[in-house]
């Protein structure tokens, strides 16, 4: 120990060895707190248009990620819609319209996925952080999930598109099945580490 | 040093940043994005301000990267940035409320410090964090910096733009308030061992 930093330990005064232990002991045993993921992409707007980065944009990378999402919408409408909601067809002019409980019940599951896609993202943040060092497959699947899951993000933002409240379920529900697998991935490998 | 000695990245992914490629951005962003929220977390407390300093940090390491040369990890050097924003945002707070950092010890009346984390009940879980919050935002930092993060007073003056013994002396006065807490939990630890050794024998 050089002089100066004795002088140091002279002045952090008042704290016996043990209490000095206990204190380093607890401080850097208090665990890292992970960010909300929207900040990468705020960090990378920013980063965009002060012309920081190259390559293809971050939606653009997505781009066909979102097209197979709008694919798999459109095969699922066409499957799912007859089956669930069976369009009331007017006989006098042809027109098709669809009753307006199936609307109210559609409007009623959207928001319950909403919630749960929530409880989800919290659970998600509460659970510790990712390690330093994992499985090449484990950390591959994860990053899909996190895309699959900022593709689907940026089509429900994406004010350019109107979507329809069945369109708006099938994109929520599917949210809500990527979230689940990404918090069961994510408990599995907190538990794996905690032993 | 913190969390932030432990994370590695590969030379390679380095370069790639420095070329300004998007993805390794991302990467260095994923490995380092905790440890650098969590500082900003414990300096201000506030996540909204930790998001803010999480997002001025790595824009730049963007602008930057150019400038690192390696001879220390990349850890350190993100690190550095980091604990620097977070410094940056703390005198630009007391700019704005007309205060001085010397005068941060006056805001801590008796009302607003609490139980300094003590519990009621010897037989508690030291509540550390409590404790902390329960510090001046300067003294919480000293205490982060040189205890967690491994600076040194010199260290800690230069990034406070202050004199070494400003650091000594919010260290000092850090301690003193956090002492009842580590009394009262090394007491606790040394009962146990006594029953211990009376079980023994």
């Amino acid at each position: 120990m050089t002089d100066n930093e004795q002088q140091d330990d002279e002045m952090d005064c008042g704290l016996s060895v043990a209490e000095r232990d206990i204190l380093h002991e607890q401080l850097l045993a208090m665990p890292d707190t992970m960010p909300p993921r929207v900040v990468w992409k705020r960090i990378e707007a920013q980063a965009r248009a002060e012309g920081l980065l190259t390559g293809h944009h971050y939606f653009e990378r997505y781009k066909w990620v979102a097209g197979a999402a709008i694919a798999a919408t459109v095969a699922m409408l066409a499957l799912n819609v007859p089956m669930i909601s069976s369009p009331v067809t007017d006989p006098n002019d042809g027109a098709t319209t669809v009753p307006g409980e199936i609307t109210a019940s559609s409007t009623r599951d959207l928001n319950a996925l909403k919630v749960e896609s929530q409880i989800l993202e919290r659970n998600l943040r509460l659970l510790p952080n990712e390690p330093t060092v994992m499985k090449v497959s484990t950390a591959t699947t994860i990053q899909e999930l996190q895309d699959r899951i900022a593709a689907i993000d940026y089509r429900l933002n994406d004010r350019t598109v109107q979507l329809d409240a069945e369109q708006e379920e099938v994109f929520w529900r599917e949210r809500v099945r990527l979230m689940n697998s990404l918090v069961s991935l994510r408990y599995a490998q907190a538990q794996r580490v905690s032993f | 040093m913190s969390k932030f000695a432990d994370i590695r990245i590969d030379p390679s992914i380095v370069k790639r940043a420095v070329r300004g490629e998007a993805k390794a951005h991302e990467i260095i962003y994923r490995a380092f994005s905790a440890p650098v929220y969590s500082v900003g977390l414990r300096f201000t407390r506030v996540p909204a301000h930790a998001e803010d300093l999480l997002q001025e940090t790595f824009i730049e390491v963007m602008r930057s990267i150019g400038k690192f040369r390696g001879d220390a990890p990349l850890g350190a050097w993100i690190r550095r940035i980091a604990v620097s924003k977070a410094l940056m945002f703390l005198r630009s707070a007391w700019h704005a409320r007309g205060q001085s950092l010397d005068d941060d010890w006056d805001d801590m009346t008796p009302g607003n410090v609490g139980n300094h984390g003590v519990s009621g009940r010897p037989d508690e879980a030291l509540d550390l964090d409590a404790a902390l919050a329960n510090l001046p935002e300067v003294a919480r930092a000293v205490v982060w910096l040189h205890d967690v993060e491994g600076f040194t007073h010199k260290e800690i003056a230069g990034l406070m733009g202050k004199s070494e013994s400003f650091s000594k002396s919010q260290l000092s006065r850090a301690y003193q308030r956090l002492r009842p807490m580590l009394a009262s939990h090394v007491s606790a630890a040394n009962a146990g061992m006594d029953e211990q050794l009376v079980r023994q024998f």
